[in-house]
């Protein structure tokens, strides 16, 4: 099926949260609001005509600083620099998060992509966890790495740091750990060398090999 | 001194009827640090004596920040960084990252270039599930296939070492070609003869000391089966999903650069030794991908094409324009996928991996109830994951 | 015999070093002294050294793709147990080299320290790849990326690459082993022994 023609059919099914669908670009996309995505879920998994079985990738997305002119003018991240210092910066995120769904149909072999924004002061996104078994896993990283709630989800905790990381790291106004539970995270001065260059003590092998004594 | 009735106890084995008894399962960690674990995965395992109640895979201890760093540095830079991701075959990983990009760019990929990509990665396939049936046999507790398989994958080493200076991480393929043409010395013939020695000789003596070895055989058949329905529904892929029977490939169900050329067979598991779905299944589909492999290399090498090998040349800068797009190929563990969100410069402003470890380990919650412990060892093995991917 | 060319000199920290309390016979050290043509007496360190150097097992620490670099070392084509130390030990308790081969991350930094720890003396450690030296291509934007395992454990030898290949893995070992064979132990030679090994040329 075409992807405009299931927009269609989804649209029938959860009315005024199916916000838009975009064609133009490489890969058309569906936007849909935050409390219809459950209702989607189910519907494009279930319904005979789509049968969406698989889930192949659920993204979490920040559009801080995001240039829509696209000329390439998206606000930097901060890093470390080269003498160990981290980069800071006083400027505070704006923008929304979001989370784009990309799904799979294995007996109808079509493909469909959903993509959610939710403000960032309350990035709260249903979960589709009961739905395919697989988001449990990349809700908890975009929980993460991003810091978008999913309310409904049996276990959101830390997926690839500790419960004691403080931070969402993939935030675009990020600010490198220096340290963390005791562990140094930022590195020593590349340029300065700590080791100066000596001449080493010349041996004195004119006398060649000599036999062994007593 | 206590007056309640309890069942008179017999003999020992009469213990688990005493009411008084309490009993808990044993929290064991089979930590980062493991010789059986592929790496940094850290599994807690709540055991009964030596059946698992329940496994949880803690992650995380190889997290190299990579989908943060794709936000720093500029298209053709990452390419080093997705070397890493699955670093048994890097050239997949490679070859996944920069179909997406030029995906997300529009940018236009010589023949040949597309020809040598699809070579080299299905060189580094065979790589991988070399180390795949290595690695494995010594969880099993054979010695010699380790040995064996390090063989030929030097050889496979050597080969693409000449083509693009690395051993075992590349950097050779850049967006819009690949970095180097082909050697001129002899590469071609070499590749082809190392594929007719592998197909000839090697496979024979794989399955002769490892696949049909009754050891091997009776450790695996009937352990840990994955259903096709919990395999969409943790969106497994690669030989995990066809282990289950599931005729899926992207590299023929979803074509990326020339594979819609090349003419291979798809292996699935046939519950040979045991039910469709066990680890033999998902580790016979493995062999048997080293075959349809070779045959795509011959393919592709034998009808290469003259002409340019980069359609951009390597001291130009590469941008894509503002867009979004979600592109997938078939890496030696499954599909591994890149969504690319580009605002329009040299540098991605989201880059998400789909990795196929990631979802293939999720599974383990499910399917890894009820087994002894080096059962677990064998579906861990079965599953062929890579640390790298899951943590990126 | 003079008591100054059997204890060791003033200052000398016995603290890491000493694994042995080990006292010479005074008389055999005469019988050394007078004659000396006819024995050759080697230096007692100089035989735990090169017992120590030639069966040095590490511990499996493969942490990402150095690891597998550590893999086709100790298989066929550049095989490390030619020089004693192909017997990787699963337990740190058995092992005396801890190869960290691979990123070492904020996660994982208590535990490499855990495994550290539980090495029993005489223990060195080799840094293998760029990102154990030194963080590695992860050193500007990696926000989880312990920049060289030298911030964690103290580091013998550093093998740089990315990842280093087999043969510079196994210089590096060699190169281990000359630091091992270096070693002064709490015995201290008699003088004569230490002037005939500074007499030995050394490898350049």
């Amino acid at each position: 099926m075409e992807q405009k023609d299931i927009y269609e059919l989804l649209a029938e099914k959860i009315g005024a949260a199916a916000l838009g669908f975009t064609e133009a670009g490489v890969e058309p996309w569906a936007d849909v609001a935050p409390d219809g995505i459950a209702a989607a879920a189910l519907f494009l998994r279930d319904d005979a005509r789509l049968q969406f079985n698989q889930l192949m990738c659920l993204s979490g997305l920040d559009w801080d600083g995001y240039d829509e002119n696209g000329k390439g003018k998206s606000v930097a991240i901060l890093g470390y620099n080269d003498d160990g210092s981290v980069e800071s910066s006083d400027r505070v995120g704006e923008g929304d998060l979001g989370v784009a769904y990309h799904l799979y149909s294995h007996e109808l072999k079509h493909k469909f992509t959903l993509r959610v924004r939710v403000p960032r002061a309350t990035p709260n996104v249903p979960t589709v966890s009961t739905v395919w078994a697989t988001a449990g896993w990349h809700e908890r990283e975009a929980w993460d790495m991003l810091g978008i709630h999913f309310p409904g989800h049996q276990d959101l905790r830390r997926m690839l740091l500790e419960e004691s990381w403080v931070g969402h790291p993939l935030r675009k106004d990020y600010q490198m750990p220096e340290q963390w539970d005791g562990v140094q995270l930022k590195g020593e001065n590349l340029i300065a060398n700590p080791f100066p260059v000596t001449e080493p003590d010349p041996v004195d092998n004119s006398a060649g090999d000599q036999p062994a004594e007593g | 001194m206590a007056t309640e009735e309890h069942k008179v106890t017999k003999g020992w084995a009469d213990q688990d009827h005493v009411g008084e008894v309490k009993s808990e399962l044993l929290e064991l960690n089979m930590g980062p640090q493991h010789p059986a674990t592929h790496g940094v995965l850290r599994l807690l395992l709540h055991t009964d004596g030596e059946i698992v109640y329940k496994v949880t895979p803690v992650l995380g201890y190889l997290h190299r920040c990579a989908e943060k760093i794709a936000e720093g540095v500029n298209y053709k830079q990452w390419v080093v960084y997705s070397d890493r991701f699955d670093y048994l075959a890097p050239m997949c990983c490679n070859h996944a990252y920069v179909t997406a990009m030029e995906k997300v760019g529009g940018l236009e990929v010589p023949e040949r270039a597309e020809h040598i990509r699809v070579a080299v990665a299905e060189l580094s396939r065979i790589a991988s599930h070399l180390i795949a049936l290595a690695t494995f046999g010594l969880d099993m507790g054979a010695w010699t296939p380790l040995l064996y398989c390090f063989r030929e994958r030097e050889e496979i080493l050597n080969l693409l070492e000449r083509i693009s200076g690395g051993r075992m991480l590349y950097n050779y393929m850049v967006p819009g070609g690949v970095r180097y043409d082909i050697p001129k010395d002899n590469w071609v013939a070499d590749v082809l003869d190392f594929i007719t020695m592998l197909e000839n000789k090697k496979l024979d003596d794989y399955n002769n000391l490892l696949s049909y070895n009754k050891i091997f055989v009776e450790r695996l058949a009937d352990v840990a089966v994955l259903s096709k329905e919990d395999a969409f529904q943790y969106g497994c892929t690669g030989p995990v999903l066809r282990g289950s029977g599931v005729q899926f490939d992207c590299r023929r169900d979803d074509p990326y650069s020339v594979y819609d050329r090349f003419d291979f067979d798809i292996p699935v598991g046939l519950g040979e030794m045991g039910t469709v779905g066990d680890c033999w299944d998902r580790y016979m589909v493995r062999v048997r991908e080293i075959e349809q492999s070779c045959r795509i290399v011959r393919q592709a090498l034998e009808t290469l094409p003259d002409g340019a090998y980069q359609s951009i040349e390597l001291k130009k800068i590469v941008k894509a324009p503002a867009g979004a797009a979600y592109s997938r190929t078939e890496s030696s563990k499954g599909e591994l996928g890149h969504y690319i969100i580009s605002d329009g410069g040299q540098t991605a402003f989201r880059n998400k991996v789909r990795s196929p470890s990631f979802c293939n380990l999720q599974v383990m919650e499910k399917i890894g109830v009820g087994l002894m412990v080096s059962d677990l060892v064998a579906l861990v093995g079965s599953l062929d994951i890579v640390l790298g991917e899951i943590d990126r | 015999m003079s008591k100054e060319s059997t204890t060791p000199p003033a200052g000398y920290d016995v603290g890491r070093e000493n694994m042995l309390d080990f006292k010479v016979d005074d008389q055999l050290l005469q019988v050394v002294e007078t004659d000396k043509k006819n024995f050759i007496l080697t230096n007692v360190d100089e035989v735990f050294n090169w017992a120590r150097l030639s069966s040095i097992w590490p511990v499996t620490f493969g942490l990402a793709c150095c690891a597998i670099e550590m893999m086709a070392t100790s298989a066929t084509r550049y095989d490390i147990d030619r020089f004693g130390a192909g017997a990787f030990r699963a337990t740190p308790r058995q092992a005396d080299l801890m190869i960290v081969s691979g990123t070492v991350t904020g996660k994982m930094a208590r535990r490499l320290k855990l495994i550290y720890d539980q090495m029993p003396e005489p223990k060195w450690v080799i840094a293998m790849g760029s990102c154990a030296i030194g963080g590695g291509p992860y050193f500007k934007y990696g926000y989880h990326v312990v920049k060289g395992v030298d911030l964690l454990v103290p580091v013998d030898v550093y093998v740089p690459g990315c990842p280093p290949r087999p043969e510079v893995l196994l210089e590096g070992l060699m190169r281990l082993q000359d630091k091992i064979r270096g070693r002064k132990g709490k015995f201290k030679a008699p003088k004569w022994v230490t002037d005939y090994a500074k007499k030995i040329p050394y490898r350049k």
